[in-house]
């Protein structure tokens, strides 16, 4: 088993570790990992923004994302674009439960706008309940060994609590929602390897989506980050300087079982962050800039994400 | 466990529900140029035969609409409510709104464009309320003339053609011809008609294709006397009646 999560985690290493030749190659072999799930399509889950914090293992908190994007009908060569934003306050936490288990918990609270021909539309409130269990199956004890590992497994559900709205169906972004509507399952791998004060922290997230009482299924979705890391303590006080590349690939979503034409698309990001900790307190700040992307047949362009988080230690 | 999980996905169950009763099916046309939304007066629209159009009309009858269902059966449309006016400038008159279709999972469309011989050949007391609706939308010559199937006007300039010139291109019968056309329509995804659902077809009219198709025609050289091209009649209009035919396309369907 750990063998398998080993050779499946290795190739992401690598990745990571090759920032330069990332984009089209590793587009293709995730497409490829992916198997017979045609890449790709995005809902603005922002799931690659993670569930962890590198500074603190139990945590809880405030995370604030944000999310640019550019979209269009696409009907027409000459079709207007239009500006999407999405902004997304998540009361977010890993709690321990037993010794190495944790939950990780995440609700959100999204405001998202777009202009339209006749105006700006916005929708607001509770977006989808995340809950997953992780489990510890290893870390390295040692302090002679060359890398340190950690290696956490999960999985959980994203329940439908937040509103989806079958009238957006037709329009430009399947994923201007407040959430799928759907019961979700959802698949998390995290591997952390440390050598003194450097480290690699590897993420990657499977969610297996269900048809909603709509007939509307969106896509699979894989979401994946490679994260390098320095960490410098000090007494209570840490600070963590991180690059990386995170992505996203999804299946096309399906409406009464029927796939919906141009919803699957692929978006990797590069990725600055910093995160700060005094005491029991941390804040982070992230900020991610598309290297490549095909999301939604071409008719979505995403711009630009950040976000800021504000937590406290358990 | 967990990570094999991570390759679960994919699968095909065709949840839409049981076929009963009838339904509605909304038949949209619109109209591009080669690729472009289809902008009246202002924009350019350069042909292969370097010809720039702007376009100030387009209108066109479509009709006898039939449906055919994924097992092959046929859905006639009834004749006598199948005939249809859509007009550039009226959004309204753009989606053809048809009741009473039998539930079904619906593969292709067919239509025509103009009104069909055996139809003219009832005479003007056989045309119902559709000649009132003819002559009010300036679709009718006369009535020993008949029906315009497609009109098409706007200016032109061309190499030779420096300043903005009237063009008018009118289909209908001829002496020689009767140049009604129809098309069939493969659909991008199945038309889920159910008394809960009501498929939207968005089809595509392309106006490049009018004179500039399969047949090419310049405007400048029927442009006579320098006065305008005006082209309602002649050999040509068997040539435009078969471009019409390859003017539209399928972009896809919505089940909402």
């Amino acid at each position: 088993m750990k063998k398998f999560l080993l050779s499946f985690l290795f190739p992401t290493l690598l990745f990571a570790s090759e920032k330069d030749s990332l984009s089209i190659d590793y587009k293709h072999k995730f497409a490829q990992m992916l198997d017979d799930c045609d890449a790709c399509g995005c809902s603005a889950t922002g799931g690659s923004m993670g569930f962890a914090s590198l500074l603190n293992t139990n945590f809880v908190g405030l995370r604030y994302i944000y999310q640019r994007y550019s979209s269009t009908d696409g009907l027409y060569a000459n079709s207007p674009w239009y500006t999407e934003q999405f902004n997304s306050v998540q009361v977010w936490g890993r709690i321990p439960i037993f010794k190495n288990t944790q939950v990780s918990v995440l609700l959100p609270y999204h405001s998202n706008s777009r202009e339209t021909q006749t105006g700006s539309n916005t929708i607001s409130g509770v977006g989808d309940l995340t809950a997953i269990g992780l489990y510890r199956v290893y870390q390295t004890m040692s302090d002679s060994t060359f890398l340190a590992h950690t290696i956490q497994l999960g999985a959980g559900v994203k329940a439908p609590t937040g509103k989806y709205d079958a009238t957006n169906n037709g329009s430009i972004n399947p994923g201007f929602q407040l959430g799928t509507g759907s019961w979700d399952y959802l698949f998390l791998a995290e591997h952390i390897a440390r050598r003194k004060k450097f480290g690699l922290q590897t993420m990657l997230n499977y969610v297996v989506k269900t048809e909603n009482d709509k007939h509307y299924r969106f896509g699979n979705q894989f979401s994946y980050s490679g994260t390098l890391f320095w960490l410098h303590e000090r007494n209570d006080f840490s600070v963590s300087p991180q690059l990386g590349v995170a992505g996203e690939v999804s299946e096309s979503n399906r409406q009464y079982g029927q796939r919906v034409s141009e919803t699957s698309g692929s978006v990797v990001f590069g990725k600055l962050g910093l995160e700060t900790g005094l005491g029991k307190w941390s804040a982070g700040a992230q900020f991610l800039l598309p290297i490549s992307q095909n999301l939604t047949g071409g008719r979505v362009d995403a711009k630009y994400r950040f976000g800021l988080n504000l937590n406290y230690s358990l | 466990m967990a990570a094999a999980s991570l390759f679960v996905s994919c699968n095909n169950d065709d949840s839409a529900p049981a076929a009963t009763g009838t339904g509605k099916l909304n038949l949209e046309f619109d109209n591009v140029y080669a690729g472009n939304n289809l902008i009246l007066e202002t924009q350019p629209n350069t042909t292969s035969g370097n010809e720039v159009l702007k376009v100030s009309l387009l209108k066109y009858i479509v009709s006898n609409i039939k449906l055919t269902k994924s097992d092959g059966t046929v859905f006639t449309y009834p004749k006598s409510q199948s005939y249809f006016i859509v007009d550039e400038t009226d959004v309204a008159s753009q989606i053809l709104k048809l009741e009473n279709i039998p539930s079904g999972d619906y593969v292709s469309v067919s239509f025509g464009i103009g009104v069909d011989q055996q139809q003219w050949e009832l005479g003007a007391d056989g045309q119902g309320d559709f000649l009132a609706l003819a002559q009010t939308e300036d679709m009718l010559w006369s009535w020993g003339a008949g029906y315009k199937f497609l009109a098409f006007e706007g200016t032109f300039t061309s190499p030779g053609v420096g300043s903005p010139t009237v063009f008018m291109v009118h289909t209908g019968k001829t002496g020689t011809d009767y140049n009604y056309t129809s098309v069939t329509l493969p659909l991008t995804n199945a038309a889920l008609v159910r008394t809960n659902i009501t498929p939207q077809i968005h089809v595509f009219a392309d106006a490049s294709k009018i004179i500039d198709g399969q047949n090419n025609i310049l405007l400048s050289e029927n442009n006579s006397g320098g006065t305008g091209a005006m082209i309602m009649g002649g050999a040509n209009l068997a040539l435009i009646t078969a471009n019409l035919s390859e003017m539209f396309t399928i972009d896809h369907v919505h089940n909402d």
